[in-house]
């Protein structure tokens, strides 16, 4: 986007050490300049306290016209961090976004989202707005040797909670809306029938269970 | 006041409204709140009067023009409306792409908060415990809401038994009068089903599916040789479309293709429940993993827990004998 039209991309992230990590490649990968929200006040927090201080961090910094998120994280997953900033933003939204075109006279975006069934939706959105990217619409580029070097100049703000005007009890735990009372493996309540012995004789007794017990081939 | 936010698509309600009714009914009877369902649209009469059927005390209709089509704008501007009006303690949304779109925003603009793609639900002394699964399905949390309520909560499709969802009442309908103020930020333009090309697993009798198990794209020939020697089709999970081992009108699961063949082979596919839910009403189903721990064991019917490399094979050679047989 910012070839076809101009401006700079900025990368922020909450988080400690791994954060750092993740926005320095990005610096590599063409980013403009990142910035860090490192704090350990900022530990065990929420979507909703991230988004808070996400939210709160992008507008200190004076604004953007596009903020794009991915549709849910590999761990917690719960997809609503990208969601939760466009609403403390006041800004519009999409999520699951797998196609976008910029339409720079009108100030507007075209953004497809995948809905369930194989269907997809093309909405117009005004700027500024929130994205949240569906996994493999882009493929990543490689960070250049070059790349990593030029990213060691650019710039690079740490803020902490107290810069960003964050009351304590508005950031990591204290400021999250729920407590994380435990973290299980779940119960499998199954009904399967595991079949046993050689890979040769399970697939024998399966074809046998498949043709006379379920009757199914 | 329990609220259910009903989901409806071409004038039919979505298979999560029920599933959403029948965790709203179980938290009604452990914590004596009542339920209302919320329909919002532009002609809900035929819905509403469905709704009204179930064991409810109130469906709340939001009929405007401004509501024909899902705007996350109006309906979070007409959900606030509503839930201002009321006392709410718990308002249930699907864990679908239209609930994840609204719900987030709903939750902070009420300053509640929301526990997303919620599985199961239970009552600790006077307090809400509602779990939700984290990496890939593979772990349960179970969180404990903090303040006053309204509680937000989206379920995760197929989590609750949407058959279970109990009748016999005869629920007030109440016309709740909407106004809209302000110009949405987002316009809808179109939306297009993605071509199904030579893969419409909807009607195939047997489908044969891949996953990540199968390690690369190469070792998919195995599940096509298996598919073949059995006569059926080929599926796959959402990591190999993602991984591009294979285009996306192959994917069963939440955003691909709902399957329900009479015999449905799952190999190497630990069973996230976005998959499960696209293939869990299959007559029969066979799970090959080597990871007895996978949650596609939950659903299967038959499971052999060994190396797929070497039982897809002794498979395919058994159903190739007796072809020629």
């Amino acid at each position: 986007m910012k070839e076809k039209h101009g401006g700079e991309v900025a990368v922020i992230s909450l988080g400690g050490e791994e954060a750092a990590r993740v926005l320095r490649s990005s610096l590599a990968m063409g980013a403009d300049r990142a910035i860090h929200l490192l704090d350990p006040k900022f530990k065990d927090s929420d979507e909703f306290a991230s988004a808070a201080a996400l939210a709160k961090a992008i507008e200190k910094d004076g604004g953007a016209d596009l903020l794009l998120a991915g549709v849910q994280s590999d761990d917690l997953g719960s997809g609503t961090t990208g969601t939760m900033m466009a609403e403390f933003l006041g800004w519009a939204h999409a999520t699951v976004v797998v196609g976008v075109q910029v339409q720079p006279d009108t100030k507007s975006l075209q953004v497809q989202r995948e809905l369930e069934g194989g269907i997809n939706e093309t909405v117009e959105l005004t700027l500024p707005a929130v994205l949240t990217i569906q996994f493999g619409i882009n493929q990543p580029r490689y960070a250049s040797l070059r790349g990593i070097m030029a990213a060691k100049k650019k710039e690079f703000k740490v803020w902490s909670a107290a810069d960003l005007g964050l009351a304590d009890n508005a950031v990591g735990r204290a400021g999250a809306a729920y407590d994380v009372k435990e973290i299980l493996v779940p119960e499998r309540k199954s009904r399967v029938e595991v079949i046993s012995g050689t890979p040769e004789e399970a697939a024998a007794k399966l074809v046998e269970k498949l043709r006379k017990e379920a009757k199914v081939i | 006041m329990i609220f259910v936010v009903a989901e409806h698509k071409d004038n039919k309600l979505r298979p999560i409204t029920s599933e959403l009714l029948v965790f709203g009914q179980r938290v009604a009877r452990d914590f004596g709140e009542p339920i209302t369902a919320v329909i919002l649209g532009s002609s809900t009469g035929d819905l509403a009067g469905e709704l009204k059927t179930r064991k409810i005390d109130r469906v709340l209709r939001a009929e405007h023009a401004g509501l024909a089509e899902y705007n996350p704008d109006t309906y979070v501007q007409v959900l606030q409306s509503i839930l201002n009006k009321d006392k709410p303690f718990l308002v249930l949304m699907g864990h679908t792409t239209q609930g994840m779109d609204f719900a987030p925003r709903l939750a902070v603009r009420l300053c509640g908060p929301l526990i997303s793609g919620c599985v199961e639900y239970e009552k600790q002394g006077e307090r809400l415990i509602l779990t939700r699964q984290i990496f890939n399905a593979k772990m349960n949390m179970k969180t404990l809401v903090r303040g006053e309520p309204p509680y937000f909560a989206t379920a995760s499709p197929g989590a609750f038994p949407g058959d279970e969802v109990e009748s016999g009442g005869n629920a007030e309908v109440i016309v709740f009068p909407v106004q809209l103020t302000g110009t949405p930020k987002r316009k809808i333009l179109n939306r297009v089903e993605a071509p199904k090309g030579q893969t419409d697993l909807s009607s195939a009798p047997i489908i044969v599916s891949g996953g990540r198990g199968l390690k690369q794209k190469e070792n998919f020939n195995l599940i096509f040789e298996l598919a073949e020697a059995i006569g059926g089709s080929v599926g796959a999970s959402r990591p190999v479309v993602d991984a591009e081992w294979l285009p996306r009108e192959y994917q069963v699961g939440s955003s691909g293709q709902t399957v329900s063949p009479r015999l449905y082979i799952a190999v190497g596919i630990s069973g996230a429940i976005q998959h499960l839910v696209g293939m869990q009403t299959s007559r029969c189903i066979v799970a090959i993993n080597k990871d007895p721990e996978a949650p596609i064991f939950k659903v299967a019917h038959y499971g052999i827990v060994d190396d797929l490399f070497k039982v897809v094979p002794a498979l395919t050679k058994i159903f190739k004998d007796l072809r020629q047989a």
